[in-house]
């Protein structure tokens, strides 16, 4: 555990009960806008926050601006659904396409920690094959660099998270420092119907520890995982990254922000980020700039920079910038059993299996899906019953009936297509700039990989006794949208997660996966943001 | 407090158990945040008068709340619209959603009107119910312009959401609210913490005994 704590001692320096620090934050070193900082970095999530705290560490003077809040969990933070409407970017945007995609709640964070604040907290690896689906199976794309360029980063992060999880045997297998959690109801179903219909799964993996970690507590299972953790259990860089980024000298400007990149026409090079605090807008000068604010706000922005060097958007020379975005198709099918399952209780990760994540050469389609244990709370699970088209009286009587159901959700890999896209809407936000428009469109392989996930899921559940199942289509996670390439006809960044077009702009977050697997992005995002960094430091 | 809902429609299933019972378990934080829905409903601040009429007979219907004591939810969602909390997103051929609201209540009033020669807030419930159920069964196709589909989801994500955030929905339900500092210590199946109470009718499974409106 000491390998961990002089990585990063983030979880050492939290205090010892629920809450966080005020005293980092107090003390927290504030750079003036004319200080040229070493790196100037949009958005605190996944990618940002480990960002800056790798660099914070390695003595860059570093800021991380975000544009929502810098949270107290113990004052922001409910354990309720619909008091939890703050955790989402809730700013105005417009879903199109031929299968529109929800955004807010479903997969976007705002403020400190991002959305893995609001995250289930499942953290799986991607698999080799992942790295080059286009050479074995002709769909998605090569990934400039392959899965043992960042099998390190895993593994630092996972130990920094810390993961708890069985021994995994998909993918590169690999094992876990902190033993599985004991599951609840719905977890006891799948693994019960996995058992009986020749399945394998298993327990985690889980950015939850398994017992005390530094000064962070053992989870009590209280299942509100997706509206943001109170306990300090379950990891956001909230907790695991930006303690230790702070000790070390980094500045998170919260509540702020960015607006466009500055760009110096004469030397083709990023000066710094502009950006709106409390209503004054500023520029920050940096001698770098990273950009990580997921795949709908990061072509957004880049777009929202256009100038005259880049008349059609910032990178985006070959009109790359807001392609390729993917979500995973995330049907969820429930059961009903006699037996009270009360799926609200204990996180709603528990148990998955990756049995078909790969390409099964019996069947029509290419590539597979996961499938998790997803535990609605009320106001969900009444989306889920109405989407069987229930209302009124056989709404109530449905609902009723909550505390006998439990309910799988499927991760499948949608591939990445080039018409599925961030581009500028003519509505504007309060800050007078375009919002973004996002249209996505299913692909046939696609649409196979949803039925075949029902059927496994129907299976799984009627092998542990459901009496009925019923399935409700949806969607997860957010990837791609400025992807790493080889060359940049094909992506808007390098192998290192440095744009093609302006040598100090790097992109440090989801939108530059090429493909997505179907495992939950937060664990690479993170492992690829600790790799360029790590990139960064060496270049020094 | 109960909800008026008969046996038959999964009243009295959790007979005795409180939610609020229990919230001096639960964090300042929380506290707040749902015993205020518990107060006086906030003023109708968004909707005219008769767009409020209209979006009352709407959700009674959606909700099944047909006598008090009712979940405010015309409150609950007015409030959301007059402080623009929406979910962060819109259809692309839909307006922003305060603007979706006022179009398709008076859209709903119109239909009752052409097809009753009253209002929607003014027809029999079971006229009511035939109008929404027309809307609902033309899924992808147009309604007065608009994509029925997603009309509905505007409709029914807003009623969830409303209804399913009050304590009196969740005792119907047998889902105890907030578990914060508390937590769980009793995981698994059949498994209740001392303060959950057991299904008085496990075999009332909705999906065998489906019927009825709605």
């Amino acid at each position: 555990m000491s390998a961990v704590r002089e990585r990063n001692s983030s979880a050492w320096l939290l205090p010892p009960r629920p809450g966080v620090d005020h005293g980092l934050r107090k003390d927290m070193r504030r750079f003036e806008d004319q200080d040229e900082v070493d790196i100037a970095i949009v958005g605190c999530g996944a990618g940002g926050s480990t960002m800056l705290q790798r660099l914070a560490r390695a003595g860059w003077t570093a800021v991380g601006f975000d544009a929502g809040p810098f949270w107290d969990p113990e004052r922001d933070w409910v354990s309720d659904e619909a008091g939890s409407h703050h955790l989402y970017w809730t700013e105005p945007r417009v879903i199109d396409g031929t299968d529109p995609v929800p955004l807010g709640s479903n997969n976007s964070g705002r403020g400190v920690g991002g959305s893995m604040v609001h995250f289930a907290g499942y953290t799986p690896r991607f698999h080799p094959s992942d790295f080059h689906t286009f050479t074995a199976d002709g769909v998605g794309a090569d990934w400039p660099i392959g899965y043992s360029d960042l099998r390190s980063f895993y593994e630092d992060i996972e130990e920094e998270l810390p993961v708890a999880g069985e021994a995994w045997p998909w993918g590169d297998p690999h094992k876990y420092t902190y033993r599985p959690h004991p599951v609840s109801g719905n977890g006891e179903i799948f693994l019960r119907g996995a058992f009986a219909s020749g399945i394998t799964a298993k327990v985690g993996p889980v950015a939850i520890a398994n017992g005390r970690f530094g000064n962070r507590p053992h989870c009590i299972y209280r299942g509100f995982c997706l509206q943001g953790c109170k306990v300090n259990a379950k990891a956001s860089p909230l907790i695991t990254h930006i303690p230790d980024a702070l000790a070390h000298g980094a500045e998170v400007r919260a509540d702020s922000m960015v607006t466009r990149i500055g760009f110096d026409e004469r030397t083709g090079k990023a000066t710094g980020v502009h950006y709106v605090r409390a209503g004054v807008e500023r520029f920050q000068r940096a001698r770098i700039v990273a950009v990580a604010g997921y795949s709908i706000e990061t072509p957004r922005l880049l777009l929202n920079s256009a100038n005259a060097r880049f008349p059609e958007g910032m990178c985006n020379d070959f009109d790359q910038v807001g392609r390729y975005l993917m979500v995973q198709g995330a049907p969820q099918t429930a059961g009903r059993f006699a037996a009270e399952v009360r799926m609200y209780k204990a996180p709603p990760p528990e148990v998955s299996t990756e049995q078909f994540y790969e390409t099964d050469p019996s069947k029509p389609y290419k590539r597979g899906f996961s499938i998790q244990t997803v535990s609605p709370l009320p106001i969900t699970w009444a989306e889920h019953v109405m989407a069987q088209g229930h209302w009124g009286a056989e709404l109530r009587r449905y609902m009723s009936d909550y505390p006998h159901w439990a309910c799988l959700g499927a991760l499948c890999e949608f591939l990445p297509l080039a018409e599925n896209r961030v581009s500028l809407s003519e509505e504007k936000d309060r800050h007078g700039l375009p919002v973004a428009k996002f249209s996505y469109s299913q692909c046939e392989n696609d649409q196979q990989l949803l039925k075949a996930a029902q059927s496994v899921m129907e299976r799984i559940l009627t092998a542990a006794g459901a009496e009925e199942t019923m399935t409700v289509k949806r969607y997860a996670h957010l990837v791609g949208g400025a992807r790493m390439a080889a060359d940049e006809h094909h992506g808007v960044v390098d192998s290192s997660c440095r744009s093609f077009a302006i040598p100090n702009l790097y992109i440090t977050d989801g939108s530059v996966l090429p493909t997505q697997g179907s495992a939950n992005p937060a664990l690479t995002i993170m492992a690829l943001a600790a790799r360029t960094a790590a990139i960064l430091v060496k270049g020094d | 407090m109960s909800l008026p809902l008969s046996p038959r429609d999964g009243g009295e299933r959790y007979p005795g158990f409180s939610s609020v019972d229990e919230s001096d378990h639960w964090d300042r934080a929380t506290q707040g945040a749902v015993l205020v829905r518990l107060g006086l409903p906030p003023d109708i601040r968004f909707f005219t008068a008769r767009e409020e009429a209209v979006a009352r007979a709407l959700f009674d219907q959606l909700l099944d709340q047909h006598s008090d004591p009712r979940v405010p939810v015309v409150n609950m969602v007015d409030s959301r619209l007059a402080e623009a909390e929406t979910d962060g997103w819109r259809y692309a051929d839909l307006p922003e959603d305060g603007q979706a609201w006022r179009e398709t209540l008076a859209a709903l009033d119109q239909d009752a009107t052409e097809r009753h020669g009253q209002g929607f807030p003014e027809v029999t419930l079971d006229q009511q119910a035939s109008l929404l159920r027309a809307v609902q069964d033309l899924g992808y196709a147009k309604w007065h312009g608009m994509t029925a589909a997603r009309v509905w989801s505007l409709w029914t994500r807003y009623a969830c959401t409303a209804f399913y955030s009050h304590p009196w929905a969740w005792d119907e339900i047998g889902f105890p609210g907030p578990a914060y500092p508390r937590g769980y210590k009793n995981l698994g199946l059949d498994r209740l913490e001392p303060f959950e109470v057991r299904d008085a009718r496990p075999a009332q499974d909705p999906a065998a005994n489906a019927g009825g409106d709605g």
